[in-house]
């Protein structure tokens, strides 16, 4: 194919006509034995795919604010620009940020992981909007691995989990593989002017965060971008405690065991809305439902004697457990005193506005 | 063949030297001696980026050089998210980002990964990760803004927080990029 239109152009006479027949000459015979025309009906069959992302044998270590052991320059990953009440500068410096493989001993010992799998990967992918309740749209979508049947996925806390055991398609660690759970920590501390808090430690192990996404797309009512972001995390452990600055002494440890967050902001009925107002405020606004049409719900509640299209729908969007957030603690402890468990299930978020607002004089 | 135009003569005499050298050495390829063929190499990349070392371009009365110290000398990125609403800015970005051993290739995968490279058997592109990225004196500001420019009449803007990163940032690894998912 790709011969015969090489030896037209050589037709035309130009000053490369020379170069082109040599070209003519050699590819004819691989060319020719290689391409193929596709019938309508392969054709119809072939179709854009999303990109896959894997992060394979990776590590990711962020900042000290102290020189290191040869005396390298300091390391600082810092926030600032935020003022306290009484005009002081507040920064939140952020000492240590790491990523990395299981049992790194609290960010001490890092070792790589991967994340997302091949046959289940990171997706940055446009969706069809029908097929996941957002009608006529095409759907920007951000997607950490999904969750997978429980006949073949890994339960999502445990460290040690075997096949079968849960919806989690990343796995925990093994003898032979480095698993696709990852040690995620960091340490920070936060200065008010001169008066600066002891280092904060914030560590999880064994994290997993399978089921998150982010789907973006227009609203053309509103003119405006819409969303919905879902984020899941697993983590066997997460705990949190202080030390000096220095790292000589450390308070009580906070751990949190069994640790499940199913956050939900936005759904297809209530996308979340971004906007920034005329005087500059960044607004997130989770509408209040819009009402499905005339319909009236009978004053038993009962769906005989309502309209039924109507009270579908309110007992889909009560009932559906993808609109709500969930957090699991199994076990809350400080130092060596357990409190319990602890579960907040089935939160809705109805109506929420979130606006910035400049204090400055 | 004949030739209109003046320069046929060079090409003649190149196509007289290319083709000698290779009728002789090139010989067609059956299609299972092809199918056999795969690239190889990849390139090897090292960055040295600065944004706004100085200051930008342009200079006017909000934006000039590092030196002016009424002037902003940072690089403004400003999107809306909703007609006539206002702009989310990323502001006065600057910085010196450095990085040494960013590769890329294309990998056949075929096993390891715990198993999941015997099921996938397909090629990948790999970007192979620096082991450390150098940021020296990295700023960016997160504000939101009732203008686009800050020289547009009615401009307010309110800055959420500021990020200054500085020293090396370990990133070691692979990523891979494959498509997959959904049409």
């Amino acid at each position: 194919m790709s011969g015969r239109r090489l030896s037209c152009k050589a037709g035309f006479g130009s000053a490369f006509a020379g170069v082109f027949l040599v070209l003519v000459a050699i590819t004819p015979a691989s060319a020719l034995a290689e391409l193929e025309r596709l019938a309508e009906s392969e054709m119809s069959e072939i179709d854009g795919a999303g990109i896959g992302l894997v992060f394979d044998n990776f590590t990711f270590s962020h900042g000290t604010d102290r020189p290191d052991a040869e005396g390298n320059q300091a390391r600082i990953f810092r926030i600032s620009g935020i003022k306290s009440t009484d005009g002081r500068e507040v920064d939140i410096t952020v000492n240590h940020l790491y990523i990395a493989g299981a049992n790194s001993n609290y960010g001490e010992n890092l070792t790589p992981v991967n994340l997302g799998r091949l046959v289940n990967p990171w997706r940055i992918d446009i969706v069809d909007g029908n097929g996941i309740g957002v009608p006529d749209k095409a759907v920007l979508e951000l997607a950490a691995p999904s969750k997978i049947p429980g006949a073949e996925g890994f339960d999502c806390m445990g460290a040690s989990a075997a096949a079968g055991s849960g919806q989690c398609s990343s796995r925990p660690a093994t003898a032979d593989w480095i698993g696709e759970r990852a040690d995620i920590g960091m340490q920070m501390n936060v200065a008010v002017g001169d008066d600066r808090s002891a280092n904060l430690n914030i560590h999880a192990r064994s994290a997993v965060i399978d089921g998150s996404y982010l789907r973006l797309w227009g609203d053309d009512q509103r003119s405006q971008m819409a969303g919905q972001f879902k984020l899941n995390f697993y983590s066997p452990e997460v705990s949190i405690n202080a030390c000096t600055q220095d790292g000589t002494a450390c308070g009580s440890r906070i751990t949190m065991s069994d640790f499940a967050l199913e956050l939900a902001i936005g759904n297809s009925l209530q996308p979340v809305f971004f906007d920034v107002d005329g005087g500059g405020n960044f607004i997130l606004e989770v509408e209040t439902i819009r009402s499905p049409g005339a319909g009236q719900i009978a004053a038993n509640g009962l769906r005989a004697g309502s309209n039924a299209q109507t009270w579908d729908f309110y007992q889909d969007y009560y009932s559906n457990p993808e609109y709500r957030s969930n957090l699991q603690i199994g076990n809350f402890s400080v130092g060596d005193r357990d409190f319990g468990a602890a579960r907040v299930e089935g939160m809705l978020i109805q109506h929420l506005q979130i606006q910035t607002k400049d204090l400055a004089p | 063949m004949i030739f209109p135009y003046a320069v046929p003569v060079l090409s003649l005499s190149l196509m007289a030297v290319l083709t000698l050298p290779a009728r002789a050495e090139m010989a067609p390829l059956e299609d299972e001696a092809l199918s056999k063929v795969a690239g190889q190499g990849g390139i090897y990349l090292s960055g040295d980026i600065s944004i706004n070392e100085m200051g930008g371009p342009v200079e006017n009365a909000y934006f000039g050089r590092c030196d002016e110290t009424d002037k902003k000398c940072g690089a403004r990125f400003a999107y809306r998210l909703k007609e006539d609403g206002g702009w989310m800015v990323l502001d006065e970005i600057r910085g010196l980002f450095a990085f040494e051993g960013l590769t890329l290739r294309v990998r056949k995968i075929d096993s390891g990964f715990g198993g999941d490279g015997e099921l996938f058997d397909r090629d990948v592109i790999e970007l192979g990760l620096p082991d450390t990225v150098r940021f020296t004196d990295v700023h960016f500001k997160v504000a939101a803004s009732s203008t686009a420019r800050p020289t547009d009449p009615g401009f307010i803007q309110t800055d959420i927080f500021a990020v200054q990163m500085q020293g090396d940032v370990i990133m070691q690894g692979n990523l891979l990029v494959f498509p997959d998912g959904n049409p």
